[in-house]
């Protein structure tokens, strides 16, 4: 084993981030790590670098000792990884970048460059061109990018320098974190192949990343995390039809049994056909007629990411619709372009009348297109009562009429009326985002968006939100609905798209979707 | 204008008339140096005045009362500057950005209102480092201390230049642009942070030495906040991506009123807008990416081209 973790535990306040994981990664192996947003994963990585120390267990490198060392030694002991968020030195050149990654196995000079001796200039040539090296490895031309500022590179070369600069570490382990977010397909591949080739000059490699396609293709084990705690552990094709992982990615479907979530019984026998035939089949809940929200061939980038790529959806008036997908896929991009606070590339989303890629997003608000976001961002500082007062400030002036509707909602959800003194942050997650629902409603929404609200609440909360929601919605509000908790989402929405790489893969109803097993292959892979 | 046409025409007479302001600029120089060592690495140290004012106290007390000669007391205030800053260092860096800045500024007030105003040890009931009257240094020698100045300035530039060439200054740029990222790749960002603070209250306290060579009188005042927002603009101004920069800065800032004197009155109002305008203009610093930009002609063979080209 070149890597052994011996139940490590980590906690930040009340949330068990890591709850006694251990795991072993077999050396010239390439591990793979998943598990839903939340689940851990990061945090994982950070005890093992050392970055977070970890408040229980142990963790060797073949027989050295992990435990309680600080992060630069844990990176010199041969533990090198790359960031979820790319974190070059972006005003180094490339080259520079990589040389800086040699740091531990570089004799210091600081001495021998007050006279320049012969020896250090020796020792830079054989750093360039090690460091030229390396950059062919991961596939960068160094004669075009070597000495461009790292941060000017484009978005998939920083990804590969990154991964350059933790080879110069000479590692026994690399750990990737995310290394295909926000790719497309081609660079996906890509960086597939790049994964390969490493592992077969001898690297052994812990690959986490949302996209399943590339992690059950490339890994010969995976270990999944749910909730801090492993759930499963195994071959590729066992942890995709592990019963514990189709929950933890689908979601709980109330009182339904996870014996009929999409694929979940005899999944091994779904031939590829039957899921590509599922896919194309035609949806019998064709889209409506009429829209009051329509959607046309939407693409939106940030820089050389593209998030979503040709989306288009409706929602008529009085429906629930759902849009769902894995993390990544470009579903609250999708929302936030709708609510004005990013603009599209190209594409053209209408909300009755009004061109809401142009639209100032107050304008939208007004016109009653209202988003409720993921994470909730409500103000931890004030009351309950000062953010539902905030949330009218549209139409301040009317003060006996905003008292009122304010005195309505708490009505709609007592738990707020009973803590309307109490600052927001001591709210539980639950009832933060009752918070964040009845400020949504205050801006008397006719089209309400929805973004994740059931993100990191216990089961029981998730039943309280859904049922909250189905509410909003017999009393006419319109939804559009951002789930990672797929089969709940699917119960209750009349329709749904599923999103994958940031365009849409199908449409149907609720129903058809919830039994449909390119579900879980957009979710899992397959 | 005067000013610039002397410098031009006759240089000598210049340097004979001037020898005060440039012996004042090499002085800033180093002290953008200071600044320069820990901006390097990432790291808002206000705390440069109160070396300053170490190193100064120690020079001109031990001329004063042990008579010892010049170059031991440099020697001596330096040193003891660096020893004070590996002390403060400990507790102060484990802060950073603005949360640094003003725990440095929390150490220069205290050092000069708590320790040099009020110092234990008296002499005829006053404090032996003047208290706020200050002190007299009747052994300066103001004309001839100016190549002593430029002879140390180039040698801090040469140093510093050198230094941030190897891996310190690998390890420096990179703890500046991203810690985490710079643990990841094994370098103990703690030590050099405090190396780079030991550094900049080394140059700091030489400075402040050297500085009393050139007045008669030590005053207690020059070493307080405002002395460090200057010192923080040179480097700032000149641009921090190496050495020249904060070099540049100070021999800008500390020349900009001779060369506003034209103003007459509104000498402080041009300065000021030429500060304003050199910031708008040039966010990066005089010295910024890209070398002198500014003042380089068009014909000139841009490093750009050169590393595009083939070959």
């Amino acid at each position: 084993m070149l890597l052994r973790l011996d139940n490590v535990q980590r906690h930040f306040g009340g949330v068990r981030a890591v709850d006694g994981v251990s795991l072993e990664v077999e050396k010239g192996s390439i591990q793979g790590l998943i598990g839903p947003n939340g689940a851990g994963k990061t945090t994982l990585v950070n005890v093992i670098t050392g970055y977070v120390p970890a408040e229980s267990g142990r963790a060797f490198i073949e027989s050295d000792d992990l435990t309680g060392l600080p992060s630069h030694r844990i990176a010199a002991l041969g533990i090198a990884r790359t960031f979820q968020n790319i974190r070059l030195f972006k005003d180094l050149t490339a080259l520079d970048n990589v040389i800086v990654g040699m740091h531990t196995r570089r004799a210091d000079d600081t001495l021998a460059q007050l006279g320049t001796l012969p020896v250090f200039r020796r020792d830079q040539r054989t750093r360039l061109s090690e460091a030229r090296q390396l950059m062919e490895t991961v596939g960068l031309d160094p004669g075009a990018v070597a000495k461009r500022a790292a941060g000017t590179l484009p978005y998939g070369d920083q990804r590969r320098l990154e991964i350059a600069r933790a080879l110069a570490l000479r590692p026994r382990l690399l750990i990737l974190d995310e290394p295909a977010a926000g790719m497309n397909p081609s660079e996906k591949h890509g960086m597939r192949v790049l994964i390969e080739r490493l592992n077969e000059q001898g690297l052994t490699i812990l690959l986490i990343d949302h996209d399943m396609h590339l992690v059950m293709g490339v890994c010969k084990r995976v270990a999944v995390l749910n909730f801090g705690r492993k759930i499963a552990d195994g071959t590729p094709a066992e942890v995709s039809t592990d019963a514990s992982v189709i929950k933890a990615y689908l979601g709980t479907g109330g009182e339904r049994e996870v014996a009929s979530a999409p694929g979940a019984a005899g999944l091994n026998e779904v031939e590829e056909e039957v899921v590509k035939a599922a896919a194309e089949q035609t949806p019998t809940a064709a889209e409506p007629e009429s829209a009051i929200l329509e959607v046309r061939d939407l693409s939106v980038s940030y820089g050389a990411v593209n998030a979503v790529r040709g989306a288009s959806l409706r929602v008529a008036e009085g429906e629930v619709v759902a849009l769902i997908g894995a993390n990544g896929a470009g579903k609250s991009t999708i929302l936030n372009t709708l609510s004005g606070v990013i603009r599209p590339r190209s594409g053209t989303a209408t909300f009755d009348g009004l061109d809401l890629t142009t639209a100032n997003p107050s304008t939208i608000v007004r016109r009653g297109l209202v988003q409720v976001p993921e994470g909730r961002e409500i103000l931890a500082r004030q009351t309950v009562l000062e953010n539902l007062e905030l949330a009218t400030w549209g139409s301040r002036g009317d003060g006996a009429g905003t008292r009122a509707r304010i005195e309505a909602v708490m009505k709609r959800f007592p738990i707020l009326g009973e803590r309307r003194a109490m600052k927001a942050a001591t709210l539980s997650g639950g009832e933060q985002q009752m918070l964040a629902l009845a400020r949504g409603l205050l801006a008397k929404p006719r089209l309400l968006l929805l973004d994740e609200p059931s993100l990191g609440l216990a089961p029981q909360m998730v039943d309280e939100v859904f049922a909250a929601i189905e509410e909003i919605h017999r009393e006419g509000t319109t939804i559009l609905l951002v789930e990672q908790n797929a089969l709940r989402a699917l119960e209750i929405a009349d329709r749904a798209y599923v999103i994958e790489t940031g365009t849409i893969l199908l449409t149907g109803s609720g129903d058809e979707l919830l039994h449909n097993p390119a579900v879980r292959r957009a979710y899992l892979g397959g | 204008m005067d000013f610039l046409i002397q410098l031009f025409t006759d240089p000598y007479a210049f340097y004979n008339s001037h020898t005060l302001l440039i012996a004042q600029i090499g002085i800033n120089s180093i002290l953008a140096a200071s600044m320069f060592a820990v901006l390097y690495s990432g790291q808002l140290s206000l705390a440069a005045p109160g070396f300053m004012a170490i190193g100064a106290y120690t020079a001109v007390l031990m001329s004063l009362y042990l008579h010892t000669p010049l170059a031991l007391n440099f020697l001596a205030g330096t040193l003891f500057a660096g020893v004070t800053g590996l002390a403060v260092g400990l507790p102060v860096l484990r802060l950073r950005g603005v949360f640094l800045a003003i725990a440095t500024i929390g150490f220069i007030e205290a050092l000069r209102l708590g320790v040099i105003l009020n110092f234990p040890i008296k002499v005829n009931g006053e404090p032996i480092t003047g208290g706020g009257l200050g002190l007299k240094n009747p052994d300066a020698d103001p004309l001839g201390g100016i190549n002593m100045v430029l002879i140390a300035l180039a040698v801090v530039i040469f140093l510093m230049w050198r230094l941030t060439k190897g891996r310190l200054g690998h390890a420096w740029s990179a703890i500046r642009q991203d810690e985490l990222a710079a643990l990841s790749q094994g370098i103990n960002v703690a030590r050099y942070k405090m190396f780079a603070f030991v550094l900049s209250a080394l140059l700091a306290g030489f400075a402040g030495a050297l500085e009393t060579n050139l007045n008669f009188f030590v005053d207690p005042n020059e070493y307080g906040v405002p002395r460090t927002v200057q010192i923080l603009t040179f480097a700032v101004l000149g641009g921090t991506g190496n050495i020249f920069g904060p070099v540049v800065g100070s021999l800008f800032l500390t020349s900009l009123p001779e060369l506003a004197r034209g103003a007459k009155d509104y000498r402080d109002i041009l300065s000021g807008v030429i500060l304003i305008a050199v910031i708008v203009f040039r966010p990066q610093g005089i010295v910024g990416r890209g070398g002198l930009a500014i003042i380089r002609p068009r014909w000139w063979p841009q490093r750009q081209s050169r590393a595009a080209a083939p070959g």
